[in-house]
């Protein structure tokens, strides 16, 4: 379903957001800190900081349902994962080197864009949660008329 | 809900792009980057609707939306909880919004490809911090500390006019205009953009801040940030706005092939290589546009939400006093023309040795080039070209507004003809281009043309 290529994308350390439903079809979302997409592109890890992943756990345990937006800030390019949520688990400390990774890669994007990572110096990635998923859809996110265009 | 919408404006200025999350009718959520999310009033936002993409498609189905924003001067999150209300595809919220979306386009030379739909009205329901985006401590210092204060405060807006009083001639005044913004504001890139004869094409006179004058740089209206605030005239406002938008869009851009001809007979509109904030402003009276007025930082939010009302306060103030000094300089300046004077024995111009400039007029394009390269066209090439081949023939080197004004052959306009603002572009242009000919102010509405070098005059008529 996700390809090494798009894998590659996905891991580098971007803007992750990660949405989610209650019962009377309301959203919600949160910031996520990385991705493992897993061997055969089946299957992707969710990481999201315990402190965000509080008010998404009662919606996701009850209705499984998942998207996850991936935005490269200094150009703009973004797509999206939707999928069901399989198992969630608190991330083990050997995880840890790989979302700091990625969070690390996530704020030089944003200095590309002239944010100073000290803006985000009060934002969490860690501890974290893990919330895997199955994929079932990808999709073009990038702004402009193609956006919405099933990729996978 | 304890945050109020008001306290969140500044969220809006598009620094980090907003998140949106809506859900289909059959529970499957959507998360979506946003472009712009606009404050209507204490219990509304607006997004804009150009696509129609899987969020908007959702909503249809179900109200319920989700967005995501961060405060850009402490890095605190939050999520504002939504329901759609109404979508707008005329009126004043809907103009605002379309504004901001086309000059991003047209700064990017993209005008017309992205198109607002709609302003789609939501009801905030509520607003609640996101605990994984903490904002700095309050007494942390923000890395856009520039940007928590209004930048026009009534004192640096005293300062700016007591410097305008002291102008005495039209040049001395758009030029104390932009020193001011730098020494009351710390704008240190701006410049002064005024109508040209041409109908719908702006041109620069003054400029600060950047390598190149850029005097004589045109602008038609619609085009980049100045073009757009030109035929708005409304002030555009950009902080950091979408800078990944702006990035791909001016890629996409730099993959199109100028027409070398077209580009080598225009100047380049200065700018800074990668502005984050930018300040378009009309110059107005009466309606009647006298100029535009336009700011740039590299300061990605430089631009407070309060300094609004202020910046059309200000634009309306420096129009009212560009458009006072042009009727005062053409109210005071001589009744007649200089006599002539018999023509110079070492005159300089038609001399032939190794450091004369060529200088050539193309009549059909209206146009003069100096040793092959562009220098100005329009009603200032005329002007140039007339004084040239008067002081060719006649040896004068001293010349009136006035004269100008009743040159027939020159074509000026009966009604505001702009003459002084032609003459500053000329005297700029010769500066960066041709410094051997000068053109020397000697008193109210009287100029001396030096010729300090050889020139051999080519007509292409």
């Amino acid at each position: 379903m996700i390809s090494q290529a798009l894998a590659g994308f996905l891991e580098q350390g971007l803007s992750l957001h990660i949405g989610t439903r209650d019962e009377q079809l309301r959203p919600s979302g949160a910031r996520a800190a990385a991705v493992v997409v897993e061997p055969g592109g089946e299957h992707m890890l969710v990481f999201v900081a315990d402190v965000a992943v509080a008010r998404l756990l009662e919606d996701i345990r009850r209705n499984g349902q998942l998207a996850v937006d991936f935005g490269r800030p200094e150009d703009d390019r973004a797509c999206q994962v939707k999928g069901s949520v399989l198992d969630v688990r608190p991330a083990h400390p050997h995880e840890r080197e790989a979302v700091v990774r990625q969070w690390q890669g996530f704020l030089d994007q944003l200095e590309k864009i002239g944010i100073p990572r000290q803006m985000a110096t009060g934002w969490a990635h860690w501890p974290a949660t893990v919330i895997r998923m199955k994929v079932t859809a990808v999709f073009e996110q990038t702004p402009g008329p193609l956006a919405g265009t099933a990729i996978a | 809900m304890n945050v109020t919408l008001e306290s969140l404006a500044v969220c809006f200025q598009g620094l980090l792009p907003a998140q949106l999350f809506t859900c289909s009718s059959d529970g499957v959520p959507n998360a979506a980057y946003l472009s712009h999310v606009e404050y209507v009033d204490g219990q509304h936002v607006a997004l804009s609707f150009q696509f129609f993409n899987k969020s908007r498609r959702n909503i249809a189905e179900n109200p319920h939306a989700l967005v995501s924003v961060i405060d850009p001067d402490t890095g605190q999150g939050w999520s504002l909880r939504l329901h759609f209300e109404r979508s707008e595809t005329s009126g004043p919220l809907f103009e605002r919004m379309a504004l901001r979306i086309e000059a991003i386009a047209s700064y990017c030379g993209l005008k017309g490809i992205f198109k607002l739909r709609a302003a789609d009205v939501y009801r905030v329901l509520a607003i609640d911090p996101a605990p994984e985006e903490c904002g700095l401590a309050s007494d942390a210092p923000s890395q856009h500390s520039g940007a928590l204060d209004p930048v026009f405060t009534v004192k640096a807006l005293q300062d700016l006019s007591a410097r305008i009083h002291q102008a005495d001639c039209l040049e001395g005044l758009v030029d104390s205009i932009l020193e001011g913004l730098e020494a009351s504001f710390g704008f240190k890139q701006s410049m002064i953009l005024v109508p040209t004869e041409q109908e719908g094409v702006l041109v620069t006179i003054a400029t600060r801040g950047y390598p190149e004058n850029g005097a004589g740089a045109e602008v038609r209206f619609g085009e980049g940030i100045a073009g757009m605030v030109a035929e708005a005239r409304e002030p555009i406002r950009i902080s950091g706005l979408m800078r990944g938008m702006l990035y791909a869009l001016a890629m996409h851009k730099a993959a199109k092939n100028p027409d070398p001809l077209r580009e080598s007979r225009r100047v380049a509109l200065p700018g800074l290589a990668n502005p984050e904030s930018q300040l378009g402003v009309p110059l107005l009276v009466r309606g009647e546009l006298v100029g535009v007025l336009c700011l740039e930082s590299e300061v990605p939010y430089r631009f407070h939400e309060d300094d609004k009302a202020s910046i059309e306060l200000l634009g309306s103030y420096l129009a009212i006093a560009i458009q006072n000094m042009q009727w005062q300089e053409q109210a005071t300046e001589p009744a007649e023309p200089s006599a002539p004077l018999p023509p110079a024995a070492s005159s300089p111009v038609a001399a032939n040795g190794s450091d004369t400039h060529a200088i050539a007029y193309y009549a059909g394009d209206e146009c003069i080039l100096v040793d092959g390269e562009y220098l100005v066209r329009g009603l200032p090439a005329r002007i140039l070209w007339r004084l040239l081949k008067t002081h060719q023939s006649t040896g004068r080197d001293e010349f009136t507004n006035r004269e100008l004004r009743l040159d027939k052959s020159l074509n000026l306009p009966e009604w505001k003809d702009n003459l002084e603002s032609r003459l500053i572009l000329l005297r700029r242009r010769l500066e960066q281009k041709c410094p051997a000919v000068r053109i020397v102010p000697r008193s109210r509405g009287r100029f001396v043309l030096n010729v300090e070098s050889p020139v051999r005059l080519i007509d292409h008529t």
